[in-house]
């Protein structure tokens, strides 16, 4: 739950006889994770007989997806799982070479066919602009005076060859209006006839190509070619009915082709990557420790001879080449989502989706705690997850729900429904509501609940801290545990600037609780800060000498120091600004009641139709507009300041081989 | 502003984070004092390219294979912008993305030119993948059969309903007559840029304003070299430069570009244009080095506009345009920096070239 799913290394020697059996098996069952293992086998033996294999089978699927298209037959793929094995490919070509004969005479005629059918509507449409003109198209280029230029142009290209021709004399028809294919007309004097062909081919101007035996005017050779049209398109008539009863024929054979073919293509691509020895193979690749037994117990089923050697790793290691399969649960997909969206857990990273679980609908319902918004929020939420209504807001249905029982939880001790707060809930809904903890809005309570989330922000960056040293320990970096940007050092000098920040803040409403009982300790905390100061001031050259590194100081040791004094600078700052970004928590938290009031100023005081009407839009406009508001703060908080303290990321997807292409795909 | 606020929730804070991950100056600065190829990728993997480096091993860590596996940051940095952008922006972060499936498309066609000449220890797609963009799953050309066919036209042909088959039916007409590869790239170019600066327009408020300075910058500076290019080595026509060139951007006018395919001194125009780009005389008079640093001053004037972007209010698409921009100019730093170590390119010939240690000089 804490971690990534724990994953084994599986090594195995398979003799060469039951090899595809053990393909079968690792690639039937969605759980192993296959790693390249040529490197392991004998280069002497020369490129694998499987490689030709696999490309021959791949060819061979292409081939039963082209024919299937043109036959319109749709690629399904069985449902039962019995049917999965590796197929001869001398059992698989004949049949395929049968129907792709029988299929490629009628399917190339009809190709044939279709494009002499586009030819003469291409000729025709080029034609209609000029069906009135009363002369041989042929003699237009036969003027002595004239350069003419009849042809398409690409519609994109009209205005830039308008453009190109600008300082010759010309004139320039455009007869044929068309998104995709306008016909031009180009006229200009003999004299220019090099600058006019060099603009037209550099506008990729297509000039019209009318076949020599259509002689005439216009008229009559559309004529013509109508007649040739009609004849084509009874052809084509008469080919396609013989192609649908093609399709009828040989559907059940095309798709059991494929499907054999496809099996056998995954297989064969699998043991490509497999190590070939001299009698036998090696096969390396990662499956999650539970699935573990039950693959191994198939394996020796499927082959008495297989050797198989375990290994599951210290989560502890730099573990950067094992796949990192994550924990499915249905309720924290929302969750998981958000973290992956910044980024996958490592294989020993701590996966802090639980966290984002808590902490997400904890700072989202603090900012926007109102018992009423909250239970249309969990309706919402409720409605879209399970696609009765708002089916766009599916994938973030959950959520909406989670942050809507948080809202609510906060509503009430804020004392809040809808927007309605102390007296005006007597007064207008007719009961009491008292808040429970206290109402931001009002008085003194205002610097309280920014005091307040300050404390929490504090707790939750050092909880952020403890987890940086948790992650870095589980790994053994023992120079970023202690002199990392989260390290030990820099937490220190947290806590020491904290102690100042108790300090200087000292009685102060806003002053933070625990920066004033970090302050009280009975620690010499002016020798404590200048210490930490400095370790946090050279804390890379200290990280490089930890990892052994030789001290790399650039720019000689005047720059260094200015660097690591500006380093020291910003180390200061952004703890500042970390501790006190949380006060948007209890900032958002009393603007949503300034917003609830605003409402209220519009509503007036009669209760009238007019006032509830006010009241459902604000609160529409509320949930809405400010719901998203929250929603970005929560979101950058837990990006910024939560996740940027420990979380690394960077973790390989586990990614198993199977069989079903739907399964591949998702 | 809701509705800015609301579409920029995720992503702002997602491109921040990603933001602060691109490599400083000095970061680039310590990596090009590395001596060789090995201490430069051991230098590398402390970065956060590292983890697109693990699982790799030594003997695959060639140069061609890591410039690859760097570039799948990049890839994974639009997936990311793509899957969260407001849903009125996405074309246009789509089609800024097909910048490198247009790449991979001119590759593909080069390949299949070229292919008879490579030898044959790895089929021909093995080698021509090892140098396409990772564009994954966003791909819509099927670059494998188009290698696999043999020939340019039936490549081309396998193009059919992809939203490159207009603009190929009528540069193959081209391609049919002259056996040359140059008119269906242009043709490619001219496409891709005038649908990227359609979607920008598109846009409305801030939105639009943010994508035609990044986009329109970006655009100005290939329009540029483009007219430049074509004018000094490939000695075109006005009407061909015209015809090649695009008539719109945020600083380069349809006058300027025209100005210089009719001939007008073409340092005074840039000088114009640009007033703190300095020298350009002298750099147009040896165009063979020249041209690379001029065009490196015209990606500083972009990572400009970027690095504004970052400034006042962050609800806009200029912020992931502006991120994606950057990472993309740091990838081809690293680049050069691979290529010049591996190849032991003396540091003063290829420091110049690197875009982000200049910034700071």
């Amino acid at each position: 739950m804490f971690f990534p799913k724990e994953m084994s290394e599986v090594e195995l020697i398979i003799p060469s006889k039951d090899i595809v059996a053990v393909a079968k098996v690792l690639s039937g069952h969605g759980v192993f994770h296959q790693v390249d293992s040529t490197y392991l086998g004998l280069e002497s033996l020369g490129p694998s007989v499987w490689q030709d294999k696999a490309a021959t089978y791949s060819a061979l699927e292409r081939r039963i997806q082209t024919i299937m298209q043109t036959l319109g037959v749709a690629e399904e793929y069985p449902t039962k799982a019995d049917a999965e094995s590796m197929v001869e490919l001398d059992a698989l070509t004949p049949a395929v070479n049968r129907i792709d004969e029988e299929v490629k005479g009628i399917s190339e005629q009809l190709s044939t066919e279709k494009k002499r059918l586009e030819l003469f509507e291409s000729q025709l449409r080029q034609l209609e602009p000029i069906a009135d003109v009363k002369v041989e198209v042929g003699a237009l280029n036969k003027s002595s005076y004239l350069h003419s230029i009849l042809g398409v142009v690409p519609a994109s290209n009209i205005s830039r060859l308008k453009t190109s021709i600008g300082r010759v004399p010309h004139v320039f028809f455009t007869l044929r209006e068309d998104s995709q294919k306008p016909v031009v007309w180009v006229l200009g004097p003999k004299s220019n006839a090099d600058v006019l062909d060099r603009a037209a081919k550099s506008a990729y101007l297509n000039p019209l190509s009318l076949p020599e035996e259509f002689a005439g005017t216009p008229e009559q050779i559309t004529s013509t070619l109508k007649r040739e049209i009609d004849a084509t398109k009874k052809k084509i008539v008469n080919l396609e009915t013989s192609i649908l009863a093609l399709a009828d024929k040989h559907k059940t054979e095309l798709q059991k082709l494929l499907w054999d073919a496809h099996v056998s293509r995954v297989m064969a691509d699998a043991i490509v990557r497999f190590g070939q020895l001299r009698h036998t193979y090696v096969v390396v690749g990662w499956v999650p420790t539970a699935s573990l037994e039950n693959l191994t117990t198939k394996l020796k089923n499927t082959s008495k001879e297989v050797l198989i050697e375990t290994h599951t790793p210290s989560r502890n290691d730099h573990n950067s080449n094992i796949p990192v399969a994550l924990n499915e649960n249905k309720w924290l997909r929302p969750f998981k989502e958000l973290l992956t969206t910044y980024g996958r857990p490592s294989y020993g990273e701590f996966d802090p989706t639980i966290l984002l679980a808590i902490s997400f609908p904890l700072l989202y319902g603090a900012m926007f705690g109102d018992i009423g918004q909250g239970l249309v929020m969990m309706l919402a939420g409720y409605l879209a997850h399970n696609r009765i209504a708002l089916k766009a807001l599916q994938s973030i249905g959950l959520l909406f729900v989670y942050c809507g029982i948080s809202v609510t939880f906060f509503g009430v001790m804020y004392g809040s429904i809808f927007g309605f707060e102390g007296h005006y809930v007597h007064d207008y809904l007719g009961f009491d509501l008292h808040p429970v903890w206290l109402s931001p809005i009002h008085g003194e309570n205002i610097l309280s609940v920014l005091r307040v989330a300050i404390d929490v922000g504090i707790i939750i960056l050092f909880l952020s801290y403890l987890l940086s040293f948790f992650n870095n320990i589980r790994v053994k970096d023992w120079s970023h545990l202690l002199f990392g940007h989260t390290g030990v050092v820099a937490f220190l000098f947290f806590v020491c600037f904290l102690s100042l920040l108790g300090g200087f803040l000292g009685s102060t409403p806003i002053a933070p609780q625990v920066a004033l009982t970090i302050s009280q300790l009975p620690l010499p905390f002016n020798i404590l800060t200048p210490i930490f100061a400095l370790g946090l001031m050279f804390n890379g050259l200290f990280r490089n000498i930890a990892e052994g590194h030789k001290p790399y100081i650039e720019g000689g040791i005047a720059m260094f120091l200015v660097q690591s004094f500006m380093d020291l600078f910003e180390g200061v700052i952004s703890m500042l600004s970390n501790t006190l970004s949380f006060v948007r928590v209890g900032a958002f938290a009393v603007a949503h009641g300034g917003l609830s009031l605003a409402i209220f100023a519009l509503a007036g005081e009669e209760a009238d139709l007019g006032f509830w009407i006010t009241i459902a839009l604000g609160n529409i406009f509320i949930i809405g507009f400010e719901g998203l508001i929250v929603y970005i703060q929560t979101m950058r908080l837990h990006y910024y300041e939560i996740l940027g303290k420990f979380f690394h990321g960077g973790g390989m997807r586990f990614e198993p081989l199977k069989l079903k292409p739907s399964q591949e795909e998702a | 502003m809701a509705s800015g606020i609301s579409g920029y929730a995720a992503i702002s804070s997602r491109v921040r984070a990603m933001y602060s991950d691109l490599l400083t100056p000095q970061d680039m600065t310590r990596l090009s004092e590395s001596p060789d190829f090995a201490s430069l990728l051991s230098a590398l993997k402390a970065t956060p390219y590292g983890k697109y480096l693990t699982g790799l091993k030594d003997n695959e860590l060639t140069p061609r294979r890591v410039i690859l596996q760097i570039k799948n940051r990049l890839a994974d940095s639009f997936s990311s912008v793509v899957q969260q952008a407001p849903e009125q922006t996405r074309p246009l972060v789509k089609q800024l993305y097909r910048y490198f499936e247009v790449g991979n498309l001119k590759a593909v066609l080069r390949s299949i030119q070229t292919v008879s000449s490579w030898n044959t220890e790895s089929s021909s797609w093995e080698r021509v993948n090892e140098v396409l963009f990772p564009y994954g799953s966003f791909s819509s050309i099927p670059a494998q059969a188009m290698v696999e066919s043999g020939n340019v036209g039936s490549a081309v042909e396998l193009l059919k309903g992809t939203p490159y088959e207009s603009t190929m039916s009528f540069a193959m007409k081209r391609f049919s007559a002259e056996q040359n590869l140059f008119p269906i790239e242009v043709a490619l170019d001219l496409d891709y840029w005038r649908r990227l600066w359609a979607e920008a327009k598109k846009l409305s408020g801030k939105d639009r304003e943010m994508a035609v300075k990044i986009i329109g910058s970006l655009l100005d500076m290939n329009n540029l070299m483009w007219v430049i290019r074509y004018k000094i080595y490939h000695k075109l026509s006005e009407e061909e430069l015209i015809n090649y060139t695009l008539p719109f951007g945020f600083r380069v006018r349809d006058e300027d570009v025209r100005a210089i395919a009719a001939g007008s001194d073409i340092a005074d125009v840039v000088s114009r244009i640009y007033p703190t780009v300095a020298d350009v005389g002298a750099l147009l008079e040896t165009p063979q080095s020249g041209l690379p640093k001029l065009e490196q001053q015209l990606k500083r004037q972009v990572v400009k506009q970027c690095m504004a972007a970052f400034i006042g209010d962050p609800f806009h698409i200029g912020i992931p345009l502006a991120y994606l921009l950057l990472s993309d100019f740091e990838i081809q730093d690293l680049i050069v920096l691979i290529e010049a170590k591996s190849s032991n390119v003396a540091d003063e010939e290829y420091r110049p070239l690197l875009l982000k240690t200049s910034l700071v000089q």
